[in-house]
């Protein structure tokens, strides 16, 4: 070969033959036009794979294949084998990858392979540290505040190390930027439920309840932080509704149980859904449960009339 | 203009006082600065609010342009996109995708199929199995691509791609069903979910799916392939009612709710999970403005969330259950937000490119607001109630995502 398209860095391919990536088919469906770069570093390291090498150079050339195609999970498997055969339990080493991660993930944000590998390291690692993986979930979640994997990685960290200690203080600074971001609110309730067997001291939950509210007054038409309050009351408190907590919801729906006829406008219709679901726990005040659930039909969130209208049958039946 | 539609503005403008497109200016002369819609919007302005602000005018602006009867499905331009890619090299960027070739076969073929049967033809079932088998073990289990690792959810795709195929040249038989066997034994974990791979890859619901699905689909759902499945599964249940990607408290997605719904499905074990919940979560992912599905609480309406989202509110009338959401509104999102004149395929949300993706699960979600579904526990026995050439689509099954009449022939076939 003249002129290689592959980065060698330090090392040194030329007795390698790169094998070829597609079947050759000439009439092959949905053939790729792989561009010379991509079949050189493909090539290059399937062959390394195919003779089972596990070697420096070719770590190196996972990390080029996998920058073409992050997705490639064949070679993240490929890569995963020489770093266990190459470095084994060397804290040191096993770190140099971490920060080699760091750096990739950093460039590839919506990656899929990333985390399990990453998992997988951790495993692997004789001393793993879970503050060495903080900066990095958190300059992911600043980047992407939704972000599903780097949530479920955190979470299995956390669970990993059974260190919950950053974890509620963590949720509310998201929270505090963005009242909506459910994915935080549900890291609350995995901290509650994680965290404290079979549940959480009652300081904690009434804290928490405190907290919800007024995160609800800022923004009550939120249903994030409304589920999570009705959470708390399901998962721990056993749908034991308090007084204090209707009298808290109903400041939101203030005249949605007087007619359907002259309909008043309501601060929160998953106020009324709340209510509506409060009232459902007992007969004596199913009739109230049934009104909430027809103004809902009705009135404040229509497009979700079949579901209201399941409810008020089997409220009724 | 309708009522709903300017109600629709009025909400809009009450919600969003920065405005920023002249079409919402326009109709300011009416009593703007009253709040008329019946839940008060003046709300907190966030990231999350700013950026489902963009989404709703763009909506917003199709609804008004489109008028109020829907747009038919355009099935010859969106044929012409499919069809590109079946008769073309695909360019140098869907390297992206090269290593998950079975879905782009998958979804390529199950959305012609859909439009009309005759539109996958038999020289490209030959040339679908063909791939498919040389990026294979020894037959199966199935790979990204040729060369590559066998892969949990590329043999999904490849099972599935293979059962729109009408058994051509004897592909079904050729499928190496006690090797896929063993290996999904394999990948089982301890928790009771299967991992994607025997190497590194993840464990959760979307991975235990793919495994229950080509399990079912091969008739090699054993009690010992089963055990603990279904455990995995429920744990994924979360304090919203939808399902997460494991079973930590993972946040209810769509995706994964399909995921778990249909396993346990799959399973018959549905009515083990809180029904009530579920149906609330789902009805939930539906708003009066959008009028289509999101995947989450509180983020955009994405045209995918039509069949993930949709298909477990189909599964859940299958067993008995009332539907939970609107299916005209949410047609209407589909035929005026996810299809444009423009270009062909369907795609997510108004702004976006259509994609394979997209365009497959687009259509099967419209598909499943234009069918009935007669009652059955079993979810390899789900069918319409009536057949009918008023429908645009034909029938897909919710459990399994293949055309019913492709998975009623392949069942019988194994």
């Amino acid at each position: 070969m003249t002129e290689t398209l592959f980065d060698n860095g330090p090392f040194q391919y030329s007795d390698i033959q790169p094998l070829p990536i597609s079947s050759g088919d000439k009439d092959e469906l949905c053939q790729i036009l792989y561009d010379d770069e991509y079949k050189e570093v493909m090539g290059i390291t399937r062959a390394l794979l195919e003779k089972s090498e596990f070697s420096e150079r070719a770590l190196h050339a996972t990390s080029q294949a996998i920058q073409l195609v992050p997705a490639f999970y064949t070679m993240w498997n490929y890569r995963f084998q020489i770093v266990r055969k190459l470095y084994g339990a060397d804290p040191a080493k096993l770190n140099d990858e971490l920060d080699w991660l760091d750096q990739f993930t950093l460039n590839n944000p919506k990656n899929y392979q990333i985390w399990s590998y990453r998992q997988a390291l951790l495993k692997l690692h004789p001393s793993p540290q879970f503050l060495r993986e903080l900066p990095i979930l958190q300059a992911m979640l600043d980047e992407d505040t939704k972000n599903y994997h780097v949530w479920s990685y955190r979470r299995s960290c956390v669970f990993f190390f059974q260190n919950f200690d950053h974890e509620l203080q963590f949720a509310s600074d998201l929270i505090t930027r963005d009242v909506y971001n459910n994915s935080a609110w549900c890291h609350r309730m995995f901290v509650l439920k994680s965290q404290f067997k079979p549940t959480p001291p009652t300081e904690l939950l009434k804290t928490e309840i405190h907290y919800t509210k007024t995160q609800i007054e800022l923004a009550p038409q939120n249903i994030s932080s409304w589920n999570y309050l009705q959470g708390l009351y399901q998962e721990f408190l056993d749908n034991k509704f308090d007084a204090e907590v209707v009298d808290f919801a109903l400041t939101f729906t203030s005249g949605a149980f007087d007619s359907l006829e002259k309909p008043s406008q309501i601060l929160s219709s998953y106020a009324l859904e709340f209510l509506a679901h409060v009232y459902g726990q007992s007969k004596d005040t199913s009739d109230k449960a049934c009104r909430a659930y027809r103004a809902l039909s009705e009135i404040y969130d229509p497009i979700r009339k079949n579901f209201w209208n399941f409810k008020i049958r089997s409220l009724t039946t | 203009m309708s009522g709903q539609d300017l109600k629709t503005l009025k909400f809009i403008n009450a919600q969003f006082l920065g405005r920023k497109r002249p079409t919402i200016e326009a109709i300011s002369d009416e009593q703007m600065d009253q709040d008329s819609s019946m839940v008060c919007m003046t709300s907190l302005s966030t990231e999350t609010t700013e950026d489902r602000e963009e989404v709703l005018l763009e909506c917003l602006e199709l609804f008004e342009s489109l008028g109020l009867e829907n747009p038919t499905l355009l099935k010859e331009f969106h044929k012409s996109y499919l069809d590109y890619s079946f008769n073309n090299a695909l360019p140098r960027q869907m390297k992206a995708l090269d290593a998950s070739q079975p879905w782009i076969l998958y979804w390529i073929a199950c959305s012609l199929r859909l439009m009309n049967r005759e539109w996958l033809g038999e020289d490209i079932q030959r040339r679908i199995c063909k791939k498919l088998f040389k990026a294979s073990l020894e037959n199966g289990p199935f790979c990204g691509g040729f060369g590559q690792d066998p892969h949990l959810v590329c043999t999904y795709a490849a099972i599935n791609a293979l059962a729109l195929c009408d058994n051509v040249d004897g592909c079904w038989d050729q499928i190496n069903r006690q090797g896929i066997y063993k290996w999904l034994l394999a990948l089982k974990s301890d928790n009771g979910g299967f991992r994607t791979g025997l190497v590194v890859g993840e464990c959760d619901t979307r991975t235990t799916y793919c495994a229950l699905s080509v399990a079912a689909m091969l008739d090699i759902l054993t009690p010992e392939l089963c055990q603990g499945v279904e455990q995995f599964l429920l744990r994924c249940q979360t304090y919203e009612g939808g399902f997460g990607a494991c079973p930590q408290e993972d946040e209810a997605h769509g995706g994964y709710t399909f995921c778990a719904v249909a396993g346990l499905a799959i399973l018959e074990s549905v009515e083990k999970c809180n029904i009530s919940m579920l149906s609330e979560w789902c009805s939930a992912r539906q708003t009066a403005e959008e009028k289509g599905l999101s995947g989450r609480s509180n983020k955009l309406v994405d045209g995918c969330y039509s069949y993930w989202v949709g298909a477990v509110n189909t599964i859940l009338e299958t067993q008995g259950y009332s539907s939970c959401i609107d299916k005209p509104a949410l047609q209407e999102y589909i035929l005026k937000c996810c299809q444009s004149t423009e270009r062909p395929g369907l795609r997510d949300k108004p702004g976006k490119s259509p994609d394979y993706y997209h365009t497959t699960y687009v259509l099967m979600g419209l598909s499943l607001t234009e069918h009935s579904f007669n009652t059955t526990k079993s979810a390899s026995a789900i069918s319409t109630r009536e057949e009918s050439d008023k429908f645009q689509l034909g029938a897909v099954n919710p459990v399994f995502g293949l055309p019913i009449e492709d998975l009623r022939k392949f069942l019988s076939h194994t």
